[in-house]
């Protein structure tokens, strides 16, 4: 649920924190949601830029911060752990006195890059396939530490311009066993009627499963969602989905099993995730006609060999 | 922990003051909570004040809202009213130990603490809300959405660890003398219940007074036969036979 947007702090506001005394300066927004507003800021007298949450809620905050602060100190204890977590992401929490009123914030990593959906329309779908590995990379990472991630929408998952992916708002990260703390309909295991609302591996797989399908096939997605009754909604029509859209064909062995629960855990996922981009019969590439690119580059590589082998017999 | 989430589209028109009878509920340490549901139209100037005031002599919250977000709305408004009522408990235990001190003043470690007990508690506390649905002749081409929100919510408590239970009346009952009918008894899971609502007849009363009065003794005895009441309970019959209509 989104409240409204609120007045936001202009750029070169300075927040001083209550407790350890540092200066943050406001560059600009970059975000707002149900939980809080979120800042692109500079320390006072450095050049670093960061990304700070000040909260509407302190209880909500602190319980975000908890998870941060939990899944940091965990991962120090974990050897060879791909993800987020070795390298900080939360920085300092604290509050501040604004308009007369307490404010807790915290400031974490400064995530470059758009939201997913925006990532893939602009720079085609042949993306997918990547940005889905790095993005089951980080949901294993964190249900290797005991939490799935829970809230998993496309305006959660950043994309630099380069491909890398980071996960944003940790919100709904819930330990593995408890109830699932934010989700959205779309993404809900418990919304398709596929499955409970408790925190598995699954369920994060389950919403993965989803947002492949709304990058592909946002239409049809759409369609299917708005048709079905609530009582009569279940993953089936997902699974029609998958069957019939020839955009998802690539994924759908992979796809089909994610939404019916039936990987064993996300390591298992991202092995077979991995399998299916590397196909040779798809190798990162939805089936159509070879690009034009391709078929330059065989035909320069034809050439070459053609040359390479005259050189060989007929020097 | 116990609540009360009245869903309605309008106006109470018969007995006792619903805004008087959730003070009551609030007074037994029940929270009630209000959806306004409405697809067309407005709920009215003195429907959406009656819903917000039965809120907040219920020490809980309100929300108008349409069949669509309905479901959302319910889950969100149970949670909140979970969290908030732990805090509440949790605040008082703070003020006996650290003297004053609201969450917002603690430092930062303190805090961190104090939000993980909250959290721990809000996933664990066993929880027991009953749900109060209008069934007056407007709220006819909504029951569907209703009943699909209630299971909905119960899919969200299934996932807790606490053991949490659901119980479903409407109102008004088949005469005048019934201010709420049982649909469902505590119960932890809806997957057995076909038909939620079999028992309904839409009429135009709009008894919501009694009718939460009916489900605070729900809360009290496990029935809603007013009998067993009258039977154990001095006082209760004091309270009930002033008001119930
Ligand atoms: N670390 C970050 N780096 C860059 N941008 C960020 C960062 N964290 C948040 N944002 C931006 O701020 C927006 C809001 O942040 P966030 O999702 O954490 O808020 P929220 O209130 O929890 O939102 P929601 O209602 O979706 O739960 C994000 O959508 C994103 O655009
Ligand atoms: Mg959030």
């Amino acid at each position: 649920m989104t409240t409204s947007s609120r007045p936001a702090y202009p750029a070169g506001t300075v927040i001083t924190g209550k407790w350890h005394n540092n200066r943050f300066v406001i560059r600009r927004v970059l975000g707002q949601g149900g939980n809080g507003i979120v800042y692109l800021v500079h320390k006072a007298g450095y050049r670093n830029l960061y990304a700070l949450k000040m909260g509407y809620d302190t209880l909500d905050l602190q319980s975000e911060i908890n998870v941060l602060t939990s899944l940091q100190s965990q991962s120090r204890h974990q050897d060879g752990l791909k993800g987020s977590f070795k390298t900080p992401f939360l920085l300092e929490v604290d509050d501040f006195t604004g308009m007369g009123k307490e404010v807790p914030f915290y400031v974490m990593r400064y995530i470059e890059g758009n939201p997913i959906h925006h990532f893939i329309r602009r720079r085609g779908e042949e993306w997918v396939g990547i940005t889905g590995l790095r993005l089951l990379e980080k949901l294993t990472g964190l249900h290797r530490l005991g939490f799935i991630f829970g809230d998993l929408k496309p305006d959660n998952v950043m994309v630099s311009d380069y491909g890398q992916v980071e996960l944003i708002d940790y919100g709904g990260v819930s330990k593995i066993g408890r109830s699932v703390k934010q989700f959205t309909e779309w993404y809900d295991r418990g919304y398709w009627n596929a499955g409970s609302r408790s925190s598995d591996e699954a369920y994060d797989l389950f919403a993965f499963a989803v947002l492949m399908i709304q990058l592909l096939n946002e239409e049809g997605l759409k369609a299917a969602c708005a048709q079905l009754l609530p009582q009569t909604r279940n993953c089936s029509e997902l699974l029609n989905l998958i069957g019939r859209s020839p955009r998802l064909k690539p994924y759908a062995p992979w796809l089909r099993k994610a939404v019916q629960g039936e990987f064993p855990g996300s390591r298992e996922a991202l092995a077979a995730w991995k399998q299916q981009i590397y196909a040779p019969a798809i190798s990162g590439r939805a089936p159509g006609k070879t690009p034009r690119w391709l078929i330059n580059t065989f035909a320069f590589s034809v050439i070459m060999l053609g040359a390479a082998v005259y050189f060989v017999f007929f020097k | 922990m116990k609540q009360i989430l009245l869903i309605t589209d309008g106006c109470s028109n018969v007995g006792a003051s619903p805004v008087m009878a959730a003070a009551h509920a609030l007074q037994e340490g029940i929270t009630v909570n209000v959806a306004g549901v409405i697809d067309y139209g407005t709920i009215g100037e003195l429907g959406s004040l009656e819903i917000t005031e039965i809120a907040k002599a219920g020490g809980g919250v309100s929300h108008i809202v349409g069949t669509r977000q309905l479901a959302q709305t319910m889950q969100m408004m149970t949670r909140k009213t979970v969290v908030q009522t732990i805090q509440q408990a949790v605040n008082k235990e703070l003020k006996t130990i650290l003297g004053d001190g609201s969450l917002e003043e603690l430092p930062p470690q303190q805090r961190s603490q104090v939000v993980q007990v909250v959290d721990e508690l809000t996933e664990t506390t066993p929880l027991q809300v009953a749900l109060l649905i209008d069934a007056s002749a407007s709220m006819k081409p909504k029951l569907a959405a209703v009943e699909d929100a209630i299971r909905d919510l119960m899919l969200s408590l299934q996932a807790r660890e606490g053991r949490s239970e659901l119980a479903v009346f409407h109102f008004p009952g088949r005469n005048s003398t019934e201010d709420a009918v049982m649909d469902t008894d505590w119960i932890q899971d809806l997957g057995g219940v076909r038909n939620l609502f079999q028992r309904i007849q839409m009429k135009g009363a709009t008894p919501t007074g009694p009718a939460i009065l009916k489900v605070i003794d729900f809360f009290r005895y496990g029935t809603l036969d007013g009998q067993t009441w009258r039977g154990n309970d001095g006082e209760g019959e004091g309270m009930l036979g002033d008001y119930v209509v």
